[in-house]
C-alpha cells in the first residue's frame, strides 16, 4: 500500500508540477521574428559568394519580384510567384533565374535557363522550406546583370514532412496544360506537373522507421516546335509533385514537350500538341 | 489521413468510442494506483502518517485532475464560445450556425480554434495565451469572437464534420469548399480567420508553432501576410 501511495504521490507530484509549471515546456515560438524580408543571412553571404563572387546584384532595381506568403499551409509546399517586369526581348531579357532557401540543407533549389522563346520571365512553383528563412530569386540577364528580390517565410518542416505516397504507381507522370488556351504569338501560361515523390532523404518511413532514400526531379526540360523554352535544373528543395507555371509564345501549331530526369535516372516525358485553335 | 499533432513524441491516443471530452489518459502506473487503493479497515488502528500520506496523495490527484482538466481550450480570459461536438455514429461534428450568429450580430469576425484535449501542442498554444492574456486580450476582443472547438486526437479528418446551417460538411469537403490548402492533412490545433460570412480572410499555417510570440499572434490577427 505504501509503494502504491508513494507511486501516486509521485506520479501526482510530477503531474501537478508539469501542469503548474508550464514555463517547462515553453518554447513557444521563440524564433527571430524582426528580420527584413531584404535583410542578408551567413548563409546566403557564403552562398553568393560561391555562386556570384564579387559581382554587384541590384537589389532595389524592381526587375525582378518575389511573392512568397510569410506563413504558408505546410513547410513541404509554399507557393511561390517569380514576376519579371522585363519582357523577353532579343536585346535583353532574363537569361537566368536563381531559387534560393537560405536555410535549407540544399539552398539552391532551382536554376532555369531561359530563352526569349518564354515571351515573359514569369514562373510559379512549390518549394520546402525546412525552417524561418529568406527565399530568394536572383535573375541574370542576358546583358550580365544580376537583380534579386526576397522574402522571410515563416514556415518549417519542409524537408521532413510526412511524406504523400498514395501516388507512386504514376511515378514521372508529367502532364502539361494551357489554363488559359493558346493565344497565338503572345505569352501563354502553361501549367507543368510531374507526379513525383520528390524524396529528400530527410523523411522518415513511418513504419520502417528508417529514413527515406532521396529520389527527386533533377531536371526538365521543355520545348515547343523543337525550340528550347527553358532548362532547369532542380533539387529536393522543390515540393512534391514539382508543379511550374510559366509561358511560352506560340507562332503556330507544335508540340510542347517536357522531358523530366530524376536523381535515380528515370527519364519522363509529357507531350500536349498545340493547335492554334486550342 | 489520420490527424497530426505535430509532437516529436506523440501522446497516446484518446478512447476510442467514447464521447468527448474524453478522459485524461493517466500512466498506467498512477491509474492502478488510484484505483488500488483499499478502503480503510474499520476496527483496526491506521496511524496518522498513513492517513495523512493517503489524504495528500489524494488531494494532489484530484488538483492534477482538476488543473489539467481546466488546462485544455482557450483561456477563460478570453471569452470563447466553447462548442462541444455532437457524437454520433462515428462522426464528431461542430456546429458553427451560432457562432456565425453571433458573429454577425457583433459585427466580428471569428477566429475558430481546433483542439485536442490530449494534443500537447495544443497546451502549448493555450500555455502561451495565457501567459500573454494581459498582451492579447484586448487585441483579440476588440476584432474576434474566439470561437473554441474541442476535439481529441482520435477524431480523424473522415470523422470530423462542420454545420453550418442545414450543411454539414467532412473535414476534407469543407476545406475544399473554402479553398484552404490544409484540406490534405488535419492537423491538432488548427486555427481559420473568417469573416462573419464564413469566408476565409487568410491563408493559415498547419499548426499554431508560427505565431507563438505575441509580435507574431498580432500578425495574425491584423492579416499580416
Amino acid at each position: 500500500m505504501i509503494r502504491a501511495l508513494a507511486c501516486c504521490l509521485l506520479a501526482a507530484a510530477a503531474l501537478a508540477v508539469s501542469v503548474a509549471v508550464p514555463t517547462a515546456y515553453a518554447a513557444v515560438g521563440g524564433l527571430p521574428t524582426a528580420i527584413g524580408h531584404a535583410d542578408s543571412s551567413p548563409e546566403w553571404e557564403r552562398l553568393r559568394e560561391k555562386m556570384f563572387g564579387t559581382r554587384t546584384i541590384d537589389a532595389a532595381s524592381g526587375r525582378v519580384q518575389l511573392l512568397v506568403p510569410l506563413r504558408a499551409a505546410y513547410g513541404a509546399s509554399v507557393p511561390v510567384r517569380i514576376v519579371s517586369k522585363l519582357p523577353q526581348t532579343a536585346s535583353l531579357y532574363v537569361k537566368r533565374l536563381y531559387i534560393v532557401v537560405d536555410k535549407n540543407p540544399s539552398p539552391v533549389a532551382a536554376v532555369f535557363d531561359l530563352t526569349t522563346e518564354m515571351g515573359q520571365a514569369d514562373i510559379e512553383t512549390r518549394l520546402r522550406v525546412d525552417e524561418y528563412s529568406h527565399v530568394r530569386v536572383i535573375a541574370e540577364l542576358s546583358n550580365g546583370e544580376l537583380h534579386t528580390d526576397s522574402r522571410y517565410v515563416k514556415v518549417s518542416g519542409g524537408c521532413s514532412a510526412p511524406p504523400n505516397r498514395d501516388q507512386l504507381h504514376n511515378i514521372g507522370k508529367t502532364l502539361l496544360k494551357l489554363p488559359e488556351g493558346v493565344k497565338m504569338n503572345a505569352p501563354t501560361p502553361v501549367d507543368l506537373q510531374v507526379v513525383h515523390p520528390n524524396d529528400t532523404g530527410f523523411e522518415l518511413n513511418n513504419v520502417t522507421v528508417m529514413f527515406i532514400p532521396p529520389h527527386f526531379v533533377r531536371s526538365i526540360k521543355v520545348t515547343y516546335a523543337d525550340r528550347k523554352i527553358f532548362d532547369a535544373d532542380l533539387d529536393f528543395s522543390i515540393a512534391e509533385n514539382p508543379a511550374f507555371r510559366f509561358n511560352f509564345v506560340p507562332h503556330g501549331a507544335g508540340e510542347l514537350k517536357a522531358e523530366v530526369e530524376d536523381s535515380k535516372e528515370g527519364h519522363y516525358v509529357g507531350r500536349l500538341n498545340v493547335q492554334p485553335s486550342d | 489521413m489520420g490527424p497530426v499533432c505535430p509532437h516529436p513524441n506523440p501522446p497516446p491516443q484518446a478512447r476510442e468510442g467514447t464521447d468527448l471530452p474524453p478522459d485524461i489518459d493517466l500512466p498506467p502506473m498512477q491509474a492502478a494506483a488510484i484505483t488500488d487503493l483499499p478502503a480503510p479497515r474499520r476496527g483496526r488502528g491506521l496511524g496518522w502518517g498513513r492517513v495523512t500520506l493517503a489524504a495528500a496523495a489524494i488531494l494532489l490527484c484530484a488538483a492534477a485532475f482538476a488543473r489539467a482538466a481546466s488546462a485544455a481550450g482557450i483561456p477563460a480570459d478570453y471569452s470563447p464560445m466553447v462548442i462541444e461536438p455532437k457524437v454520433k455514429d462515428g462522426r464528431t461534428e461542430f456546429d458553427l450556425t451560432a457562432a456565425q450568429g453571433r458573429a454577425k450580430r457583433e459585427h466580428k469576425r471569428l477566429y475558430v480554434y481546433l483542439g485536442a484535449i490530449d494534443c500537447p501542442y495544443c497546451r502549448l498554444y493555450e500555455t502561451f495565451l495565457r501567459e500573454n492574456a494581459h498582451e492579447l486580450t484586448q487585441e483579440f476582443a476588440r476584432d474576434y469572437l474566439i470561437v473554441d472547438l474541442r476535439s481529441s486526437l482520435s477524431v480523424k479528418a473522415s470523422m470530423l464534420y462542420f454545420r453550418v446551417g442545414a450543411e454539414s460538411l467532412d473535414y476534407k469537403a469543407f476545406m475544399e469548399r473554402i479553398g484552404d490548402e490544409r484540406a490534405r492533412l488535419l492537423v491538432y490545433p488548427s486555427v481559420w480567420l473568417f469573416s462573419p460570412e464564413l469566408k476565409p480572410l487568410m491563408q493559415m499555417p498547419a499548426g499554431t508553432g508560427t505565431f507563438q510570440t505575441v509580435p507574431e499572434q498580432l500578425e495574425i490577427l491584423q492579416l499580416v501576410q
